[in-house]
């Protein structure tokens, strides 16, 4: 183990143009899904904590269900969406990076929404009352509470980075794993770990708790700067 | 100013009747009761922040206000005469301090920084005005508030309990300033509170609730000290002493 931990280290080290690739797909893949998550999200979020309409709360109920959707089930789903026989199938999107963001795309966004929607909720009536009390126009009042909602988005976008830079389900079954096109750390480390070559499994594990240290590191310092 | 007549319910209890109300200009109106009679929920419905049982907004018509300061304080009001008058201005129990500094959140009502200024100065928060709204005591978020809903001229200002938060100097200094804004914008005022002192020494008129209900109604000299409704006695008797000017 010790052995395989010091092979690890050397291979990072030694600029291994295999791992430099997982990491540019890994990279591609997560940032871009995480991104557009974000960017459709949050606004959804705001809308959904802060306008009260008739099924409002049906809505809630079906995005906190979707935020607990096992990845390969999302994963089946876009495989017979975009298979050759599917709906979509004449895009030919299948075992490509672009899939694998939809698919990323698909899981992430819910858990963007339900989480800004449960912090915009408990704030949008005070911030609304005051709002109205100044005669200020809707607007500005979504902008105050867009405002209000920066150290939320902030987190929201790290646990959404998380979450598809962890993910194995989705991505291995639309994207395939295929080596030097879709595999990305996750999948990477499962292919090798069934071949029995683990220093570069152990290699992507170092690299993979980095990022999640370094994220956990970045949200705690950026808590008390934000949150105020 | 009228408010119309309404009713507010919660899940098929009545927790405010009103009938329709006519407020004048450069009047303040005291709204006191006990707990739960609904005093809140009229400066909610009346600010449209809430809507009465079947839709719609309380309010159904406005003047332009009048200044009733005696022609020359009026007249060369530069504020006044350069801002648009808003319809009606509330201040609710538990303002929002926005993610910002005071001087910031103050100027979110109008840009008008001399105002703000001024304001701040005089309500003790000029050596503040940096400071993040979020690190703010319960008393100095109040004035902030305070400062923040008079930074334009109304037709009808609300507010609700203002100065509860405030010691005895700063709710002093808060009770001026509103008289000066009234006396400057010639609007009208409703005030909730629940210090009887309080509503005696600003009140031109009382409007006295009781169970959801406007138990009684007219100058603050007679609903404050020398009320018709029995419900009303017992109140003053229990807070503030009867007859006692």
């Amino acid at each position: 183990m010790q052995s395989a931990i010091q092979k690890a280290i050397e291979l990072i080290l030694s600029g291994d143009r295999e791992l430099g690739n997982i990491l540019l797909v890994t990279a591609k893949t997560c940032v871009t899904s995480s991104l557009i998550a974000l960017f459709m999200g949050v606004p959804l979020g705001i809308l959904l904590g802060a306008w009260n309409f008739r099924g409002r709360r049906f809505l809630v109920i079906i995005m906190r269900t979707l935020m607990g959707m096992p990845p390969v089930v999302c994963g089946l789903v876009m495989y017979i969406l975009f298979s050759g026989v599917g709906p979509f199938g004449r895009y030919k999107l299948l075992f490509t990076v672009n899939i694998m963001i939809i698919a990323q795309v698909v899981l992430i966004t819910p858990l963007v929404i339900a989480n800004i929607e449960t912090y915009v909720s408990a704030i949008a009536p005070l911030v609304q009352e005051t709002s109205i009390g100044l005669g200020l126009r809707p607007w500005q009042t979504l902008m105050l509470l867009a405002n209000e909602c920066i150290y939320p988005i902030f987190s929201t976008y790290l646990l959404a980075f998380a979450r598809s830079i962890a993910e194995v389900g989705a991505v291995s079954m639309v994207g395939g794993a295929i080596a030097w096109k879709t595999n990305v750390m996750t999948t990477a480390i499962m292919l090798y770990t069934n071949r029995g070559s683990f220093t570069l499994g152990i290699a992507l594990g170092i690299i993979l708790m980095s990022i999640s240290l370094l994220v956990n590191i970045v949200v705690t310092v950026m808590q008390g700067r934000l949150n105020r | 100013m009228k408010i119309s007549a309404c009713r507010k319910s919660y899940r098929g209890k009545t927790v405010l009747q009103c009938p329709e109300m006519e407020y004048q200009p450069g009047r303040i109106y005291a709204v006191v009761g006990p707990n739960g009679s609904g005093k809140s929920t009229y400066a909610r419905l009346a600010a449209g922040v809430i809507k009465k049982d079947g839709g719609g907004m309380a309010v159904v018509s406005h003047e332009k206000p009048i200044c009733h300061a005696g022609g020359s304080q009026c007249q060369n009001s530069e504020w006044r005469k350069n801002t648009r008058i808003k319809e009606i201005l509330y201040m609710p129990q538990k303002s929002f301090p926005f993610r910002m500094s005071l001087e910031k959140n103050i100027l979110l009502a109008g840009n008008d920084r001399q105002r703000a200024a001024k304001l701040m100065e005089s309500l003790r928060l000029s050596s503040l005005s940096g400071r993040r709204a979020r690190e703010l005591s319960g008393g100095e978020t109040a004035k902030m508030a305070l400062a923040r809903v008079l930074m334009k001229p109304c037709a009808m200002l609300i507010l609700d309990e203002p100065t509860s938060a405030m010691d005895m100097e700063s709710a002093i200094a808060a009770e001026q300033l509103i008289h000066e804004y009234t006396m400057e914008t010639g609007c009208c005022v409703l005030f909730v509170t629940h210090d009887l002192s309080q509503a005696r020494r600003m009140a031109t008129d009382a409007l006295f609730f009781f169970h959801g209900e406007l138990c009684e109604f007219g100058p603050s000299e007679k609903v404050l000290y020398d009320p018709a409704r029995p419900e009303t006695r017992t109140f003053l008797e229990y807070y503030g002493g009867l007859g006692q000017k």
